[in-house]
């Protein structure tokens, strides 16, 4: 009885393995290609989605080190000037990061909203002035203020939040 | 001659205010997330980290509808009570029902993991984050910050039951629970047991619990 049942389960099974295994390959070769489609920059779709998220998680996180120091009782200086000279390098050609392509149609995972590639040029106004806050930021960090620091901070990060309003996918 | 008070209190008034402030605070905190407002945000989470830490406190000193050890000891009767339900006359409990204890459990651990994991949240910039932040990484805080909007539907969804189910108790079973949880009383005739426990609150204790609650949301806010 028991070799029995096995022996329609496992066909049955094996079936349903392969049936299932079918359906995801031609689903994800059809991102996959997307995604692989080389860029004039000569990184891959994916590459190029990959590498500004990167970036822009280092930004986060050099933004939360600012932001845990200027929470704290007596702020390290020295934490929040690494920090501040971090993000305009991390930002640099940030508009450029963004070529036709590299939205969510791609299959890979962003959530770069379309309508970035409908206002190219508001964008692009967006990120250079929030660059144009971080290398403030930075200037300011260095000459050592906190107080100073602290609202250079806020306008630059009042500047992430223009973009990632209107641009972003809500998280 | 001793006569019994027609009505007796079953929820003592740091029980109602808890649970009142509570129902305010849960729509208010999800709508300052959605909208943005952080610094909203964090102001009403430590009251609420406040309250929930109070009732906790209160679970182990409170008034005897309130305290956890009886509760714990309706779950025995679980079965039974089941059966009453089935024949559709669970009569009135003094407290919380058996049902009841596994239903302010389940609301009362996922409060306790809204709050906690809210005190470490980052957001996905690194610029908004909460007071014990600082004491993880940025991908900690994410996954924190992830933890913390995933848990807010599961308490969703046990308010929405909570819901549900005194709805069932009004018009299904012809129970009013609502009225007890604003006035506090139930008239004695309500309740089939010939002796009640003693619920009074101590008042003193409910002071300490209270001060120990605020000191607490103030260490952690500073």
């Amino acid at each position: 009885m028991r070799r029995c049942k096995s022996k329609i389960i496992v066909p049955l099974l094996a079936s349903l393995a392969l049936l299932s295994a079918c359906g995801q390959n031609t689903e994800t070769d059809m991102d996959s290609q997307l995604a692989a489609v080389e860029l004039p920059n000569g990184m891959t779709v994916k590459e190029q989605i990959e590498a500004r998220q990167g970036h822009l998680k280092k930004i986060g996180k050099a933004f939360k080190s600012i932001s845990d120091q200027l929470k704290a009782d007596s702020p390290d200086l020295a934490r929040i000037q690494a920090a501040a000279a971090l993000v305009p390098k991390e930002a640099e050609g940030m508009a450029d990061w963004f070529p036709e392509g590299t939205g969510s149609e791609s299959g890979v995972k962003t959530d770069a909203l379309p309508v970035i590639w409908k206002n190219k040029s508001d964008f692009n106004d967006k990120v250079l002035a929030m660059q144009e806050a971080a290398a403030g930021l930075d200037t300011v960090a260095q000459s050592g203020d906190v107080a100073t620091i602290a609202t250079a901070f806020q306008a630059t990060g009042g500047k992430c939040k223009d973009c990632h309003d209107k641009y972003r996918e809500d998280d | 001659m001793t006569t019994e008070p027609a009505r007796i209190l079953v929820w003592d008034g740091a029980v109602r205010l808890v649970h009142w402030l509570m129902v305010a605070l849960v729509p208010l905190l999800w709508w300052t997330a959605e909208q943005g407002y952080m610094d909203w945000h964090k102001r009403l989470g430590l009251t609420m980290f406040g309250l929930v830490l109070f009732r906790l406190l209160w679970g182990l000193f409170g008034s005897w509808t309130a305290r956890f050890a009886p509760m714990m000891r309706r779950i025995g009767s679980l079965s039974s009570y089941l059966g009453k339900l089935r024949r559709r006359e669970p009569g009135a409990t003094f407290g919380h029902s058996p049902l009841a204890v596994l239903s302010v459990f389940a609301l009362l651990i996922v409060l306790v993991a809204q709050v906690t994991t809210g005190l470490f949240s980052v957001d996905v910039d690194g610029l908004e984050s909460g007071p014990l932040a600082i004491m993880v990484s940025f991908e900690t805080g994410r996954q924190f910050a992830e933890v913390h909007e995933f848990n807010f539907n599961l308490l969703a969804a046990l308010i929405v039951l909570h819901i549900v189910a005194i709805a069932i108790y009004r018009f299904v079973l012809k129970e009013k629970l609502v009225g007890a949880m604003v006035t506090g009383r139930r008239s004695r005739s309500d309740f089939s047991e010939a002796h009640l426990p003693d619920n009074r609150p101590r008042k003193y204790t409910m002071m300490i619990a209270a001060l120990l609650s605020v000191a607490c949301v103030i260490v952690i806010s500073n």
